[in-house]
């Protein structure tokens, strides 16, 4: 099988790279995620990754949304739905793509003297040349996160329109979050975007993204790659709120040198369907990766994780915690891999998922794995699924309290397990107000 | 407008047996009464019941509060018309702090915003005469109490919220003396002519600090005798066995 129903060509994506004025080497490579992209075929249920999540071809088969030079403007005329997110964030660092362009940036001048980058990833490839030359598709690579290949990876490789580039340079910390809006407002389209961020020796950083739009028809295949050099420190959420029609792809590696700690957030909230994968690669002793996320899945959605925690160094340490709920006839899917290699002595690895579910309907999927080479290493993995309990909604009915309030209540608890291990207080309010709005009352 | 909470002639099955069989009591705004009866009587069936607990079955009969039939209506509808049930086993609920939850819970009681200030200003003063530690409202809902921090926590929620009518589920039970003098503190400063309360109790011990202004005995299902406070020392004095063969139970 090797379907062609995207509208995607060996052709368009030469005249794409050469109109935008693409260094070789990049052309190079994202002529071979083609040639990976067109040799494989989609996954379907067969692969044991995507058993609860079909795949429709079709999806893809949408108009690449091509991005444009920068159409720069002022915080005041962007979009209502992108504005009201700044005010309420803690960013003074900020890119605002709508629809695949670059439409506002911020980035304060104390940062860019301390040798901050935070643009376009276009633009850093003319003024940042070799930074993201020696670190575009390291982390994810034109075929995928690790393990077998992978179709949308090696889409997203070849065909990614815009990108965020984001380089702290060594001993450098960042005292607020940088914040990154995809925004989008055309329906039809497939959007591909790509984020790097690269943190020298010893860094802080803290990296919001947010999808949003209102609700439309579109498919959304995002990559994130994360270099951390030793001693490193990176915050980053990743927070769909696409408006119900759109569908989200979203892989995500970090590579984690000697000391260096990620602790990252998937959040899924929006669209209609969404496939998020996350991983850490632990290359250096004393690494730390904690990998959490939350989910609410309402009338017709399906939301698909999978975390996988690599460890190749001894002497990491690496956590994921999922927790998710679903209502009406939402599904929601979670499945993690702990895997081991040889070389990972002395590792402590956990990961846990668990799921509540507000209706008869609503369903869960929780399939955690471990696949360890090394004997010596603590290693512990947990899932539970459960139906909301009535008895505590009924104590606090008793109260006066409406039944969609009272799930609400039990919803943000359940969820503040997680949300409670994230020091960003206006990202977990915005958080609880979108699953709060989707619970109604 | 009728000020009572009665009940009139309610049936109930619990999966399919009968407990409660033709239940008929009337307690008015600016009493307290109490329910005695022996283990398995049906009384704090009767109290879930009157709150609206959907595990029962309501198969005849009403339940009218301030003389509008409330057998219908969902648990927490009953409650912002003025219903309040201290439960024997209080649920916890973690990850919902008590003040948070109170809040909520007095604005929808009210239906409209309650400004911090208020709010503060009733849960304090229900904290100094519970003679609790203010840390506790911060703490989720009754994750890791005790019996007894428990059941002060329903006095606390019962006294911020001034429902018309409470129900008072053995709110003794795991109690010692110390406990037991405080909650019936908290239960006797709601006293007045706007509350009416039902306080259900295996022992006449509570009723030494609350003391009812009307004693009803319940026994398979049914009020089997009503009286004044000395019959709750009677009970005390003979236990229930004379009145099982003096009403045939």
């Amino acid at each position: 099988m090797n379907e062609t129903v995207t509208s995607l060509s060996l052709e368009d994506l030469l005249r794409g790279s050469e109109r935008r004025g693409e260094p070789d080497w990049l052309r190079d490579a994202r002529e071979r995620a083609w040639q990976i992209f067109e040799q494989l075929n989609w996954p379907t249920r067969k692969n044991e990754a995507w058993r609860y999540t079909d795949l429709d071809p079709t999806w893809f088969a949408l108009d690449l949304e091509e991005t444009g030079p920068a159409e720069l403007r002022q915080r005041d005329e962007l979009p209502r739905a992108v504005r009201e997110r700044l005010a309420e964030s803690d960013a003074e660092a900020a890119l605002v793509f709508a629809n695949g362009r670059l439409v506002h940036a911020a980035l304060p001048q104390e940062l860019l003297e301390k040798g901050v980058v935070l643009g376009d990833l276009h633009a850093a490839l003319r003024n940042n040349a070799d930074q993201v030359k020696g670190a575009l598709y390291q982390a994810v690579t034109e075929t995928g996160l690790q393990g077998p290949e992978d179709k949308l990876a090696a889409l997203n490789a070849a065909f990614w329109s815009y990108g965020v580039f984001l380089h702290v340079p060594a001993g450098v910390a960042l005292e607020t979050p940088v914040g990154v809006f995809h925004y989008a407002s055309e329906g039809g389209k497939l959007g591909l975007s790509r984020t790097l961020v690269t943190l020298g020796a010893n860094v802080e950083a803290t990296l919001i993204e947010e999808y949003l739009s209102p609700p439309l028809e579109r498919t959304h295949v995002a990559t994130g790659e994360f270099l951390l050099g030793p001693g490193a420190r990176l915050r980053h959420a990743g927070v769909q709120t696409w408006g119900a029609g759109v569908r989200h792809f979203h892989r995500q590696r970090a590579l984690l040198e000697r000391d260096a700690v990620l602790n990252d957030l998937a959040v899924n909230l929006g669209g209609s369907l969404a496939r998020t994968e996350v991983a850490s690669e632990l290359v250096g002793p004393g690494a730390d990766s904690e990998m959490l996320g939350v989910y609410f899945a309402g009338a017709g959605q399906h939301l698909d994780h999978y975390t996988t925690q690599h460890h190749v160094s001894a002497q990491a340490r690496s956590d994921a915690y999922y927790k998710g709920a679903a209502t009406v006839n939402g599904r929601v899917v979670y499945q993690g891999l702990i895997q081991l290699e040889p070389t990972a002595q002395k590792t402590d690895a956990y990961q846990t998922n668990r799921n509540l579910l507000l209706s008869r309907e609503a369903r869960a999927e929780s399939v955690p794995q471990l696949e360890i080479a090394a004997n010596d290493v603590r290693c512990s993995h947990g899932s539970s699924t459960a139906p909301v309990d009535e008895e505590q909604l009924f104590y606090l009915a008793t109260r006066g309290i409406p039944r969609a309030q009272a799930q609400q209540l039990l919803v943000a608890a359940f969820l503040e397990e997680v949300l409670g291990r994230v020091p960003l207080e206006r990202l977990r309010r915005h958080v609880a107000h979108v699953i709060e709005a989707r619970l109604g009352g | 407008m009728k000020q009572t909470l009665e009940i009139h002639d309610l049936w109930v099955n619990v999966e399919g047996i009968p407990i409660l069989k033709g239940v008929n009591l009337t307690v008015p705004r600016g009493e307290v009464h109490a329910l005695m009866g022996p283990n398995g009587a049906g009384k704090s069936t009767l109290g879930k019941v009157i709150a609206g607990d959907p595990g029962y079955e309501v198969l005849r009969g009403q339940i009218l509060l301030d003389g509008e039939d409330i057998v219908e209506l969902e648990p927490d509808e009953r409650a912002r018309k003025g219903l309040f049930l201290a439960f024997q086993y209080p649920v916890e609920v973690p990850g919902v702090t008590i003040a948070n939850f109170l809040r909520l819970a007095l604005q929808a009681r009210r239906g409209e915003e309650v400004a911090l200030g208020e709010f503060y200003g009733k849960l304090q003063r229900a904290i100094e005469t519970l003679e609790w530690d203010e840390a506790y409202v911060t703490r989720y809902l009754n994750e890791g109490f005790s019996g007894g921090e428990k059941k002060r926590n329903e006095i606390l929620q019962l006294m911020v919220l001034e429902p018309a009518y409470a129900i008072l589920d053995e709110t003794d039970s795991g109690l010692d003396i110390d406990a037991l003098k405080v909650v019936a503190k908290g239960v006797n400063t709601m006293r007045g002519p706007n509350f009416g309360a039902l306080v259900i109790t295996h022992y006449q011990r509570l009723l030494n600090y609350i003391v009812p202004d009307v004693v009803h005995v319940m026994m398979d299902g049914r009020i089997v005798k009503t009286g004044g406070s000395e019959l709750a020392l009677e009970l005390e004095e003979r236990g229930y066995d004379w009145l099982k063969e003096e009403v045939g139970a």
